[in-house]
């Protein structure tokens, strides 16, 4: 048999069911987003390296000048050298006949039965394609919507159209996973090249290296080895990337990511557990009179204290079964999308104990914290304050700035004032309301903010991409003679030789502390406009002079504009002065500029160059896209040996739709929270409703209809979600600087300005108003539809 | 007992309101008929639990019967939705609750104007105005910008009067309006019900208050879900409700045309008569001489008591007056006696009626008249 007050305990649970419902709610949407964010982390962080290591990464990605297997067997004795394979990679255009084209990067493999290095995983079809066949990587598949025996049209850098069969689908998990702006992949043999207009030779090496594949300093000795050998060969390395074995490229990204989300996820807790304190403040309202009889009776405060603490862990327990489970699937629902995003696969379904922990911890400590205060003080509250009233409840008897503003407003109907005084009178409901209102429309604010940014950001990196079609040539040409050619094509206005040359940049111990890029435009050149971070950029007669970007300070924290950087450039060391250092878009990779008479003299290569920069009349995407292919088949008809056009927008143009995903997955995250906050403005203005029930009755009884009814409830939440959007304007932009900060941190390495979106502010005012709205329309239905004896019950 | 030739304002016609509650259903209402005229001033009354709060949001639209119409001015008023009715009531009644309910957000002013806002009547210049006008009425011009909690009970419910007649509706409905006033404000609360009836008003309340009933012009008793016949509560004011509830149920009621003899002299009676509705003459012819009309009996008296009490035929004739018809409601002879054994005050009230008309009796008979 329960004892009388337990069983007062279970009727409170079970015979407001709304109240229930309200209050486990609350809890729940804490305890599951916890739940969802630490499984998902830990799922991830564990399993996307596991499944990367897997497909046995290459330690060292390198591009270079073409070359065969010759340099491949010798470079397999290099010192630390654990497996080299070469791959060609070329850049075509792809489409199902008749639909849009899109940019595919053609990966040729000499032997698809002997690869050991980036193993492709079939996933559908032919893991091996014959002649004239492409097998395709899974990702290709959001842009190019084919199905295993379909033809697909590509179009070469020569302009030519090739149409080949897709045979099968692999996933490739390394290639590319620590660049966010690689296109996706296609796969042939080598024997395929010389038919799409490629020699049968590689232009990438893919290296394993022996010993502890996870110590980035020893990757790098060897790397070092490497070039040296290629640079012996006669042979240029224009990018190297270094991958441990063992951490996936993206790792750090996903979870600084990961970890906007579990502050987010915690932001959800804190906002929910003030909307359990409103709900329990108006419970123990509600029950003054049983706690006033109970106490009439003989209870004593401990023991009303007690009975309502155990209410609270209910509340607990019961959005603990509820979010648990759901907490866990979730988070491997989450895990499972950022994989199929990342490309990288989950060791199956789990759950995660530390996830679990977590959800109970929350889920039975929140709720004791935030109803301790109401319950304390209910359970102490006085017998006669407990059981008194039956009129409307008595109000503020002083005026205030509300008061004189109905008499000196004149235009403010009365329903009108009812609304705006109703707002402000449980002044502390109101606060935690506004509180998660707030913060809801503050990260949404934000998030749009940091797009912007990010987006700005990118438009200023535009400025290093000025030129329309990028032409490299696989040899020499003087400038004048190509500059003349190119200009002969139509729709062309200007054109300019760049050089360029990798180098590596030397310790003071004499050890390679990183590569450098060194890019050569002439030193007049419009096609590039840097965003100096400090010194200068380059001035006609430097010598030994470079700008380099800021990556360099991952390196060399310490540097300034004006130190001395030791430079070794094909096989020569040399101190050079950094005369600046520019803001670019770069993980790892440092880049420099220097100018076109010093390096081309330096290479003994003047008035000679491998790539140019055209201009063309217009700078759309399509139109460049157009002109690179135009260009390089007038060049390729004139005889000239091209290896590549590349429109100026493409690779920014994958940056902005990569960002795209990010940015939508943080808005969801925003909507989570705004959903939280209008969960918790609907709690409120039930509470409201259901506390001046007697209020609506008089109303009704004086004449008030349905519509004035609703209005007025409606009215309420619509003014809270007008001063919380004031609110949210202003911690904006504390939310957007943080936000910004860390996720242009996190992809860019660098942090990204603060840009203000006024769309963010607009579209969030129209949201907050929409969503108060509808959060008060349950609550003003159920009023509307409140009989009049239901409320003022005479007998 | 009607307000001669006007229709009635608010009619109830077999009116039940049936209550569900866990521990089975309630009978509210049992019933009930009732025509309230325009201009009267109605008290109900009634024991707790009654059924005179029920009658009230029966009237008011406030609650729905089981079964039966309520008409107000004609209209059905349960046939409108909640919300219409609400619109509806706000131009046609104006409602006084004991706790005042005055909404506490709201000055007393702005208390006054909303009524008006909600039904739209007066431009909104016109407004404050009338409000003002109001409150100057009720005597509250110096209190309309304060809040309700910062006045008293009477100014609250003296506010709650000048918001009910905001949109000057022809009826006024109170429930129990002096109950948790203080006797001094009651007074006041009660003077300005008899200024709204000078003017016109149709005014029903629901009251325990015995200052109300005695300045009402009408009371309706309601005893059990039932209203208790008001010539039985005026003739028998010592009964319990449940007696009178139980003669009125025992009632038969009869129509005697204008000048139509009711009772002749010496003839048998089986019945106590009570005049519900017109005058009765007592006529009495001494021997050899002329007939004379020695009494005219209105609503409220009774007669045929003597006999049943003591014994005889009848002692004098009683005919309908000439000017109109009149109705009576009889109670037969053992159901009378019954009553008076169970109500030994209002036996002993009768038979001192008895005494006084049985003693003026003889000494008519001995003057040639009869009392």
């Amino acid at each position: 048999m329960i004892r009388p007050r337990w069983r007062k305990v279970l009727s409170d649970l079970w015979d407001n069911k709304m109240r229930t419902l309200l209050v486990v709610a609350s809890i729940a949407v804490g305890v599951f987003s916890i739940g969802m964010i630490a499984g998902a982390y830990e799922i991830i962080s564990k399993d996307m390296s596991a499944s990367y290591a897997s497909a046995n990464p290459a330690n060292i990605d390198m591009r270079t000048d073409d070359f065969n297997q010759d340099l491949i067997d010798s470079l397999s004795n290099v010192d630390g050298v654990k497996e080299v394979e070469g791959r060609r990679f070329f850049s075509v255009r792809a489409r199902v006949p008749g639909e849009e084209w899109t940019n595919l990067d053609l990966v040729a493999i000499n032997d698809f039965n002997d690869t050991h290095i980036n193993l492709l995983l079939p996933l559908q079809g032919s893991p091996y394609p014959a002649d004239k066949q492409v097998i395709l990587e899974g990702q290709a598949l959001d842009n190019l919507p084919v199905e295993v025996g379909e033809e697909v049209e590509f179009q070469l850098p020569n302009g030519n159209i090739k149409k080949m069969t897709i045979v099968g689908f692999v996933q490739d998990q390394t290639t590319g996973a620590g660049d966010f702006l690689a296109p996706p992949l296609g796969y042939v043999t080598l024997d395929t090249l010389p038919w799409l207009g490629q020699p049968t030779e590689y232009n990438r090496l893919m290296v394993t290296a022996d010993g502890d594949s996870n110590d980035i300093e020893h990757i790098r000795e060897v790397s070092s080895s490497i070039s040296d050998k290629i640079e012996k060969s006669n042979r240029q390395v224009y990018r190297t990337e270094l991958n441990k074995t063992n951490e996936h490229p993206m790792s750090s990204t996903v979870e600084a990511i990961l970890g906007i989300l579990m502050a987010l996820g915690i932001l959800i807790v804190f906002l929910s557990s003030s909307l359990i304190a409103n709900t329990l403040n108006s419970l123990l309202t509600q029950h003054l009179p049983h706690i006033g009889v109970m106490k009439l009776i003989g209870a004593r405060s401990q023991q009303i204290f007690g009975m309502y603490i155990v209410l609270i862990l209910s509340f607990g327990l019961i959005a603990l079964l509820i979010a648990l489970p759901a907490g866990g699937q979730a988070a491997y629902t989450l895990s499972e999308y950022i994989a199929s995003k990342m490309n990288f696969n989950l060791q199956g379904y789990r759950i995660v104990p530390l996830a679990y922990l977590l959800q109970i911890i929350v889920a039975i400590l929140i709720p004791l914290a935030a109803g301790f205060i109401p319950v304390n003080n209910g359970s102490r509250v006085k017998v006669q304050e407990a059981i008194s009233g039956s009129g409307l409840s008595a109000g503020k008897a002083s005026y205030g700035w509300l008061e004189r503003l109905g008499s000196r407003v004149k235009w403010i109907t009365r329903p009108m004032l009812i609304s705006l005084r109703n707002t402000f009178r449980r002044k502390r409901r109101l606060l935690l309301t506004l509180l998660t209102l707030t913060i809801g429309g503050a990260i949404f604010i934000g998030v749009f903010n940091v797009q912007r940014s990010l987006e700005d950001f990118i438009t200023k990196t535009e400025k290093y991409f000025i030129a329309d079609v990028t032409l490299n040539f696989d040899r020499p040409y003087r400038v004048d003679e190509i500059n003349q050619a190119v200009m002969d094509v139509a729709h062309v206005q200007h054109s300019e030789g760049w050089a360029f040359v990798s180098a590596d940049i030397i310790r003071p111990d004499d050890s390679v502390a990183n590569y450098l890029t060194i890019l050569a435009p002439p030193v007049d050149s419009k096609l590039i406009e840097p965003i100096m971070l400090e010194g200068r950029w380059l001035t006609p007669g430097d010598k030994k002079a470079i700008t380099v970007s800021e990556a360099i300070w991952s390196d060399f924290p310490d540097l300034k504009a004006g130190d001395q950087l030791k430079l070794k450039i094909s096989g020569q060391e040399d101190e050079w002065t950094v005369v600046g250092i520019f803001r670019f878009i770069s993980r790892d990779q440092v880049i420099g500029y220097a100018t076109y008479d010093y390096i081309s003299e330096l290479l003994s290569l003047s008035n000679q160059a491998f790539s140019y920069r055209i201009v063309t009349e217009e700078h759309t995407l399509e139109y460049q896209n157009q002109m690179s292919a135009t260009i390089d088949k007038y060049l390729r008809d004139l005889g000239y040996h091209v290896s590549e056009t590349q429109a100026g927008l493409s690779t920014l143009e994958t940056a902005s739709e990569s960002l795209a995903i990010l940015i939508n997955f943080l808005l969801i995250m925003a909507l989570l929270t705004a959903l939280v906050g209008s969960i918790g403005l609907t709690g409120t203005m039930g509470m409201n409703v259901m506390e001046r029930t007697r209020e609506i009755g008089v109303m009704r009884a004086i004449g008030a209809t349905d519509a004035q009814i609703m209005k007025t409830v409606i009215v309420e939440g619509m003014i809270i979600g007008v001063i919380s959007w004031f609110l949210g304007a202003i911690f904006s932009f504390p939310i957007t600087l943080l936000l910004s900060r860390i996720i242009s941190l996190a992809i860019f390495n660098s942090p990204s300005e603060f840009v203000l979106n006024p769309l963010g502010f607009i579209i969030w005012l129209g949201l907050v108003l929409i969503l108060s709205a509808f959060a008060s329309v349950l609550p003003a239905r159920s009023a509307a539809r409140l009989t009049i004896r239901e409320v003022l019950a005479y007998e | 007992m009607n307000d001669a030739a006007s229709a009635p304002m608010i009619q109830l016609r077999q009116v039940v309101k049936r209550f569900k509650t866990g521990a089975g259903e309630y009978m509210g209402l049992r019933g009930v008929d009732v025509d309230i005229f325009p201009g009267q001033f109605v008290a109900i009354v009634g024991k707790s639990g009654s059924g005179k709060s029920t009658m009230l949001n029966m009237i008011t639209g406030i609650d729905h019967p089981t079964s039966g119409e309520v008409l107000v001015n004609g209209v059905n008023i349960y046939k409108m939705t909640e919300s219409e009715r609400s619109l509806w009531r706000g131009h046609n009644l104006g409602i006084v609750f004991q706790f005042f309910q005055l909404l506490p957000m709201l000055t007393l002013v702005e208390n006054t104007m909303l009524p008006m806002d909600y039904c739209n009547v007066f431009s909104p210049l016109e407004r404050p105005e009338r409000a003002m006008e109001l409150l100057k009425m009720v005597g509250l011009q110096e209190q309309a910008h304060k809040l309700p909690a910062a006045v008293s009970n009477g100014q609250q419910q003296a506010a709650a009067i000048a918001r009910a007649l905001a949109t000057d509706p022809p009826i006024i409905v109170a429930d129990e309006p002096t109950g948790n006033l203080d006797s001094r404000s009651s007074e006041e609360i009660i003077e300005l019900f008899n200024q709204l009836v000078l003017q016109g008003k149709t005014i029903i309340l629901v009251t325990h208050d015995p200052s109300i009933t005695k300045r009402s012009t009408r009371t309706l008793i309601l005893a059990d879900g039932k209203i208790i016949n008001e010539t039985v509560a005026k003739a028998l004011p010592l009964l319990t409700h449940t007696q009178m509830l139980k003669v009125t149920q025992l009632l038969e009621h009869k129509e005697i045309p204008a000048g139509n003899t009711i009772i002749y002299k010496g003839e048998h009676i089986d019945y106590f008569f009570m005049i519900a509705e017109g005058e009765v003459e007592i006529v009495f012819k001494p021997a050899k001489r002329e007939e004379l009309t020695i009494a005219r009996l209105g609503e409220g008296e009774f007669f045929g008591e003597v006999e049943l009490v003591h014994g005889g035929n009848s002692i004098a004739s009683v005919r309908a007056a000439p000017e109109r018809s009149v109705k009576l409601i009889a109670l037969h002879r053992k159901d009378f006696s019954e009553m008076l054994v169970g109500s030994p005050l209002t036996e002993e009230a009768i038979s001192r009626i008895v005494q006084v008309r049985m003693a003026e009796n003889r000494s008519v008979d001995r003057r040639g008249r009869w009392w």
